[in-house]
């Protein structure tokens, strides 16, 4: 039985490292961007109050992305880390200070179609991990909400390359949407403090659409100047997620601004002349 | 293309979970209030409250007239129902409390009378804490309130300052609780073994009866710090409250114990916090807390048998502390019984 196991293995590891081979003949540079984002937000979470909250995000972020190894032509991976900060005031009273602040991370893979007229079609999936708090001074014993998850689903985009006068123009917009996951939640009237003392049965909850969704949208125009790529873009992006009776919404409309650049690492002195096809990731 | 926009905007609208609004008026105040309480007070049940009921005779109370200043008269008054010390409604003129936990009592304390006639005004006070060796041989230790940080190192030398002592009076009236991690912090310096310290609960739901399954919580001792193993009266009122009352809830299980004065104010439940449209704070009870034994306290701890003492007034004005004379009495007995067998 073990020695079937291990031959299974070896052929599976043999068929699959070929696969992340680089290839001498083709390079893959990196499209990097840096990106700062500002607009509205929206929030409730009714564990600290049940009022509804306005005011504004801002946030950083850093996207990389990649053609893949094993098929560069039709396949890339991105990599992104974003950290956003919210300051909204109570609904309509506009006096008390509700904040939010969240760090996360995601990887996704998709499939590229290249259409006609520069067009091209994307579909995949993503995996993302984030943490975040929501804080409302004014609680006492319960001023803050944590928030972490780890979620997966489907990511699908378009491109189209085109031209604005002379200057290359790359129009991008992605939409993704976790399908299942686990997020942490405390009970409808659980405090930290019974957590703190070492309750922690049923802090882990399964996420699925009805009781965790969340839309991100990214719409961007990518301006080429030479080796510097300029970025402007919108990303309205909703959650919404609902379980022991505690509803948490966040729903936020913000302006891009950010710089990009493509590039590669050369390693050794001479350049490599096997070199054939540069191919990019989007 | 339109019925694809539609089915998103749908699919969108659909996953934003309903969250309960009310308009921000004084009748939509007053129901956001109200049902706040319904969905996660914690002692309905045990205080046997009909809060439907409340609700509809307070509510009646609002007219064309209401302001304000009136609607928080009302609100407040409802809430005075609840007789929970821990239930306040803030607005930006004016907070409201229930006092009479305490306002119908004797206070059965004078910090003013203790640091003349007993202490002399000459005592080592730090974070909170006020210590000194009486003249009868017993370590004195007040602490004000369990919002005040506790230094480690300040517990260990005052334990050492008072090692000639056979028994400690810690003197905890007025003490209207504060953060209750410190309540394990000063138990643990008590303790010989783990002890069961009680167990929590909380709401599972909007429902009055839902609760979560008491959770048992623990302390153990302070193995690495000077701890006090010796005989302790622990000195209540009915201003010892929250953090304090469950100090004295916990401390009175010891076997080296013995609480003295007053029934304690309870205040038994965790606070929680909540808003309301027109801006307003409101705190309340949220999650019961058990003591070692099983029991909620929200309505106070009782002294030790035969302890249950107050202060005499006419003996108050001569410069005696009634409660604390009774104390030290205990510890001297105590200390002249283990002399004779020694």
């Amino acid at each position: 039985m073990i020695r079937r196991f291990v031959v299974l293995f070896i052929a599976v590891v043999a068929t699959i490292v070929p696969m992340f081979a680089d290839d001498p003949e083709i390079m893959r540079p990196v499209y990097s961007a840096y990106m700062f984002e500002a607009g509205s937000s929206h929030l409730a979470e009714t564990y600290l109050s049940p009022l509804h909250y306005d005011g504004w995000t801002i946030a950083l972020a850093h996207r990389r992305a990649q053609a893949m190894r094993f098929n560069p032509l039709h396949w890339h991976m991105e990599l992104g880390g974003r950290v956003s900060l919210d300051r909204t005031l109570a609904r309509p009273a506009r006096n008390v200070v509700e904040w939010r602040a969240e760090l996360e991370l995601d990887w996704s893979m998709m499939h590229k179609w290249r259409l006609e007229k520069g067009l091209k079609l994307y579909a995949g999936g993503f995996t993302r991990a984030d943490a975040g708090v929501f804080y409302l001074a004014r609680n006492g014993n319960n001023p803050v909400a944590a928030k972490a998850s780890w979620t997966i689903g489907p990511k699908v985009g378009a491109s189209y390359d085109g031209r604005l006068g002379r200057v290359p123009v790359a129009l991008r917009y992605f939409a993704e949407m976790p399908l299942t996951g686990i997020f942490f939640s405390p009970a409808y009237g659980e405090l930290y403090y019974e957590i703190y003392l070492g309750n922690r049965r049923g802090l882990v909850r399964g996420a699925w659409p009805g009781n965790y969704f969340r839309l991100d949208n990214t719409l961007t125009a990518d301006f080429r100047f030479g080796a510097t790529i300029l970025r402007v873009g919108y990303a309205p992006r909703v959650f919404s997620s609902k379980t022991s009776d505690i509803v948490t919404r966040t729903v936020s409309h913000s302006f891009i601004f950010g710089v990009a650049q493509e590039w590669t690492a050369i390693g050794g002195t001479k350049p490599d002349t096997r070199v054939q096809n540069i191919i990019s990731a989007y | 293309m339109k019925k694809a926009v539609v089915a998103i905007i749908t699919l969108i609208a659909g996953a934003c979970h309903n969250i309960p609004s009310w308009e921000n008026s004084v009748e939509g105040n007053f129901d956001a209030l109200w049902t706040i309480l319904d969905e996660h007070y914690c002692f309905f049940g045990y205080k046997g409250l009909d809060w439907d009921e409340i609700g509809r005779e307070y509510r009646a109370q609002i007219t064309s007239e209401t302001d304000a200043r009136g609607l928080f008269d009302i609100c407040s008054s409802m809430l005075d129902r609840l007789e929970d010390g821990h239930v306040n409604l803030s607005s930006p003129f004016a907070v409201s409390y229930y006092r009479k936990w305490w306002s119908d009592y004797p206070q059965n304390f004078d910090w003013r009378l203790i640091q003349e006639h007993y202490l002399e005004f000459d005592y080592t006070t730090g974070g909170g804490l006020s210590y000194k060796e009486l003249p009868e041989g017993v370590g004195y230790v007040r602490y004000d309130s369990f919002a005040y940080s506790m230094g480690e190192s300040f517990l260990d030398a005052m334990f050492l300052n008072l090692k000639e002592c056979p028994g400690l009076i810690l003197d905890v009236r007025d003490n209207g609780g504060g953060d209750v991690t410190r309540v394990e912090q000063l138990v643990s310096r008590f303790l010989d073994h783990r002890i069961e310290a009680g167990a929590i609960c909380h709401k599972t739901g909007p429902g009055h009866d839902e609760f979560s399954e008491p959770y048992k919580f623990y302390y153990d001792p302070q193995m690495q710090h000077v701890r006090w193993l010796r005989k302790v009266v622990v000195l209540t009122n009915r201003s010892t409250f929250s953090a304090a009352n469950q100090f004295v809830a916990i401390m009175k299980t010891l076997p080296n114990v013995i609480v003295v004065g007053d029934c304690t104010g309870g205040g038994d439940g965790m606070p929680f916090s909540s808003s309301l449209p027109c801006g307003w704070g409101v705190r309340f009870s949220a999650s019961p807390v058990y003591d070692p034994m099983g029991q909620l306290t929200e309505w106070g701890v009782e002294p030790t048998e035969g302890c249950r003492v107050d202060m005499d007034p006419e003996a108050a004005f001569n410069g005696k502390d009634t409660i604390l004379d009774f104390a030290i009495a205990l510890l001297v007995k105590d200390k002249e019984k283990d002399s004779a067998l020694n």
